[in-house]
């Protein structure tokens, strides 16, 4: 048999066998030095190359050429994770084709071998495939103007700023606050001492708890359709809504701002954002309108204690400086 | 502390014995009478501190379905207290096996509030919630010597159809199902075509209202385990009957192969549409495309041009008698309660629209179909059903992304809304199903909102028509009409460019539950574009570029042959 036919047919079963067998066995869910994904794809690049050397196949290099532009377009879509987005990934290949066209043309012999097989096919040295090349691509080349020229609309993107720069001052129920140093009046202390305590069970006799049984209890009157009965934005209302609402459990939520921001953002809601957090879609209500100031501060309060995650706090000068003012 | 190796080995001992408790008899000795699955003591801690952290804020502090969110939600959460649990695999009536509890409460019960907890509790944990709700059960008791349990055998998938979508049931079996279906009178609280608008007067055990599922919206199935589209759900229900409420057994009635066929109906009747596996909802199509008619556009709702199935054509190829427009596809629409302002609407009675739209060249008009399911319509003069489409009043003053307030729009930037408000003619919510609809008595209102309390009737009409209506089995249509332009001397109409995204949302009331004013149902802002014809030059401009490229193939034959000429004779290298 043929070698080039003999490789291409050792390539496809082995990457079959490589990419349908092994390569799951070696994405354990936890984290392994040994078997995780890259260590996959150096085997199979070894496979690649072993195979090639035992055999003693010596694969032309226009061959060659196209399974290293391969094995790259393979690694970045199928093996590198996180998946990366199809822009990076043009990207990438772009610059993985420049080095596959150097390795290709490393000195002018390769080179001449690489363009051969083109040359001979343009000249109708190879009869079958000038004819294929010289119909099928006109033929793409149609296929493919009728395409970008259909008429196709996509859903616009729309980018927005979550987390606006928050005013200096804010007015609820006609008190006016400065949310530089304005603290949660009912923490009224370290909150991880009561992560082994429970709402309801334990209100009677631990303050700290008794609010946030309370703020407990007006999130799960309001605030769970949007944001969910787990805090993390899945409610039963969430799908509606566009831009979703926000998840607490996410560390880029309420882990990373302080109470006064969230004061402000719950308490003046949709309407209260500024133009770059498209106001006009945010289904989050002024909750002045609802609830009392204390009521906005419990819950607030329960949000923390639920995720489990602490609010950033002041240095101590703004802290003695802000507040109600 | 278990160290962690003698953990695992522990859990595979108890996987291997729940796996020989439950799973042997449930397959071999099927309808054997067994004891229900006694409570693990050593679990109740851990169980207790999961329940009051997790659980507590809707089931309540004794479990009686009574936290504080009970009051505003629908259906309410479920009462412990009486030991009857929806999804189970044991016989009507009976308590449930524990591994059934663990599968609610790790999938959750998709259409209620109940999250899937899947991700967010260790097994351990769900395991130990699960034996600490059994405690909560006061009437019964899983310890008890005379408690008894029979573990239905439900067979196996008689198609082999495999998720997500269950598709290749043949239709013999789905149209036997159908025949199933009508013999046990389904309809009669499920409806004619199964959108759940068989009986308004339902109570479940505690009498609280509730109604039949709607078997076109299989998402919102509880027990449908986050695998919508699996038939074994139905066939799980109808063989076991959901306890607590009026869904009654099967199981002696229908046999096991009969079930298996009316699950197949069931499921036929649910379009295929992604799911999100986050929120267990179809994706909403935010783009509506509003196909071009060079003529008028039909106002028969079954011309071709209103035709396109439910299914997204991606998953489900579309039947080859179709004859609609090759782009023309329903969009769904995501609805909530208005839960922002003033009058919040906790329980809206409709969680989703269809929408497919036609405009035509000649007219000059775009037209809007918007479908929806609703079980009841309203029967009482003073509470007429609406659904309106609300846009943005001055589109040609908005910059980028801008938009009005998505709830009746804001001082500065006015919203034009297009109300339909009808009532159904010569119905009652207690009639039978009724195959050939109702008409309805349409009334349009044309509103401008200027803010959330700021919305006015207009005063020179824009010219919205209602050009169809019908409410037809539990499903209410309408198709609304509009000139593109209007003369527009108060500059509160919408003026309608073709090419454009023009930002649209939509708003409906049950008037069946009294629903009225800011009391609604809402969307977020989708986006809808009048789509030009296709161009002439899709037409000539393919071959012209095909010619063109095998003219410069045929430059590089020549240039090639050239080349290798010329090296022949010497003349380069």
């Amino acid at each position: 048999m043929n070698n080039v036919v003999k490789g291409i047919i050792l390539y496809v079963v082995g990457w079959a066998a490589f990419h349908y067998g092994l390569f799951p066995q070696m994405q354990p869910k936890e984290f392994s030095w040994v078997a995780n994904r890259y260590v996959y794809f150096l085997l199979f690049v070894a496979y690649c190359i072993g195979f090639n050397l035992v055999l003693k196949l010596k694969p032309p290099i226009a061959l060659n050429g196209l399974v290293v532009w391969l094995i790259g377009l393979y690694f970045y879509k199928a093996v590198l994770y996180p998946p990366i987005p199809w822009t990076l990934l043009i990207t990438y290949m772009m610059l993985w084709t420049i080095g596959t066209f150097l390795y290709i043309s490393q000195d002018p012999v390769t080179f001449a071998e690489f363009r051969k097989p083109i040359v001979k096919t343009v000249i109708g040295e190879y009869k079958m495939a000038r004819y294929i090349v010289f119909i099928a691509l006109p033929v793409l080349v149609g296929f493919g103007t009728y395409k970008s020229l259909e008429p196709r609309f996509e859903e616009p993107v729309e980018l927005r700023t979550v987390h606006p720069a928050p005013p200096a001052t804010t007015k609820v129920h006609g008190k006016s606050y400065t949310l530089e140093g304005l603290q949660n009046p009912f923490r009224t202390d370290e909150q991880d001492n009561y992560k082994d305590s429970f709402p309801f069970l334990d209100a009677d006799s631990q303050e700290y708890m008794k609010s946030v049984t309370e703020g407990g209890t007006i999130f799960f009157e309001n605030c769970h359709y949007c944001h969910g009965d787990q805090l993390n934005g899945l409610g039963m209302f969430s799908h509606v809504f566009n831009p979703t609402p926000a998840n607490f459990v996410d560390p880029g939520t309420i882990a990373m701002l302080r109470e006064s921001f969230l004061f402000w953002r719950v308490s003046k809601g949709g309407p209260g954002l500024p133009n770059e957090s498209t106001p006009w879609s945010s289904a989050m209500p002024p909750w002045e309108e609802h609830l009392k100031t204390e009521e906005i501060w419990k819950v607030i309060l329960f949000e923390y204690w639920y995720t489990g995650w602490h609010p950033r706090t002041f240095d101590e000068e703004s802290s003695a400086a802000g507040g109600e003012e | 502390m278990l160290t962690e190796p003698r953990k695992t080995v522990r859990h595979f001992l108890v996987a291997l014995a729940v796996t020989l408790i439950v799973g042997l008899p449930s397959t071999l000795l099927a309808q054997e009478a067994q004891r229900p699955d006694p409570v693990l003591e050593d679990k109740l801690e851990l169980g207790k501190k999961t329940y009051f952290k997790r659980c507590v804020w809707c089931h309540g502090v004794e479990g009686g379905g009574d936290g504080p969110s009970a009051d505003r939600l629908f259906t309410r959460p479920r009462n412990f207290i009486q030991g009857t649990f929806k999804i189970r695999w044991t016989d009507s009536g009976e308590l449930p096996l524990d591994r059934n509890l663990i599968d609610t409460v790790k999938n959750g019960l998709p259409g209620s509030a109940m999250p899937p907890w899947g991700e967010v509790l260790s097994d351990d944990e769900i395991t130990s919630v699960v034996q600490f709700v059994k405690t909560l059960v006061q009437d019964r008791d899983f310890n008890d010597e005379d408690e008894e349990v029979y573990v239905q055998n439900f067979g196996k998938n008689p198609w082999g159809t495999s998720g997500p979508y269950h598709l290749g049931v043949p239709q013999e079996a789905i149209d036997q199902g159908k025949e199933i279906m009508v013999q046990n009178k389904c309809f009669e609280c499920h409806g004619g075509e199964g959108r759940g608008d068989g009986n308004p007067t339902m109570k479940d055990d505690w009498g609280f209202p509730i109604f039949a599922a709607d078997w076109t919206q299989c998402w919102n199935f509880r027990g449908s385990r986050r695998n919508h589209y699996d038939p074994f759900n139905v066939v799980r229900t109808v063989s076991t009957g959901l306890n607590g409420t009026p869904m009654p057994n099967f199981k002696d009635k229908i046999t096991i192969e009969d079930r298996w066929k009316l699950a197949a109906f069931v499921n036929s009747l649910c379009p295929r549409k992604k799911i999100d596996k986050l929120t267990n909802k179809p994706i909403p199509d935010f783009l509506i495309q509003s196909r071009f008619t060079v003529g008028p556009v039909s106002t028969d709702m079954n011309d071709p041009m209103w035709q396109a199935p439910d299914d997204d054509p991606n998953i489900k190829s579309r039947p080859s008698d179709y004859t609609g427009k090759k782009d023309q596809k329903w969009h769904y629409i995501a609805m909530a309660g208005q839960i922002t302002r003033g009058q919040r609407n906790f329980k809206p009675k409709v969680d989703n629209l269809w929408v497919m739209s036609n405009w035509s060249e000649e007219e000059q008009a775009v037209y809007y179909l918007v479908e929806f399911h609703n079980r009841f319509l309203s029967i009482d003069p003073a509470y007429p059903d609406g659904v309106a489409m609300q846009w943005p009043g001055q589109l040609e003053e908005l910059y980028g992304a801008e938009k009005p307030y998505f709830i009746y729009g804001d001082a500065k930037k006015p919203v034009d809304i297009w109300k339909a408000n009808f009532m159904v003619k010569d119905y009652s919510d207690t009639n039978a199903p009724n195959p050939n609809g109702y008409d309805l008595d349409v009334s349009v209102k044309e509103l401008v909102g200027r803010g959330f309390d700021a919305v006015s009737e207009k005063e020179t009409l824009g010219g919205v028509e209602i050009v169809n209506s019908k409410y037809h089995q539990g499903r209410v249509k309408i198709m609304f009409k509009r000139s593109l332009v209007t003369e527009n001397p108060d500059k509160t109409d919408v003026q309608i460019p073709t090419q454009t995204f023009i930002p649209v949302s939509f708003l409906q009331w049950s008037g069946w539950d009294k629903e009225h004013d800011e009391h609604m149902a809402i969307s977020t802002w989708y986006y809808t574009i009048l789509v030009p014809d296709n161009p002439a030059s899709m037409f000539y401009m393919p071959p012209i570029l095909g010619v063109a490229f095998f003219g410069f193939q045929m430059w590089l034959v020549w240039m090639t042959k050239r080349t290798r000429r010329m090296a022949a004779e010497g003349k380069v290298k």
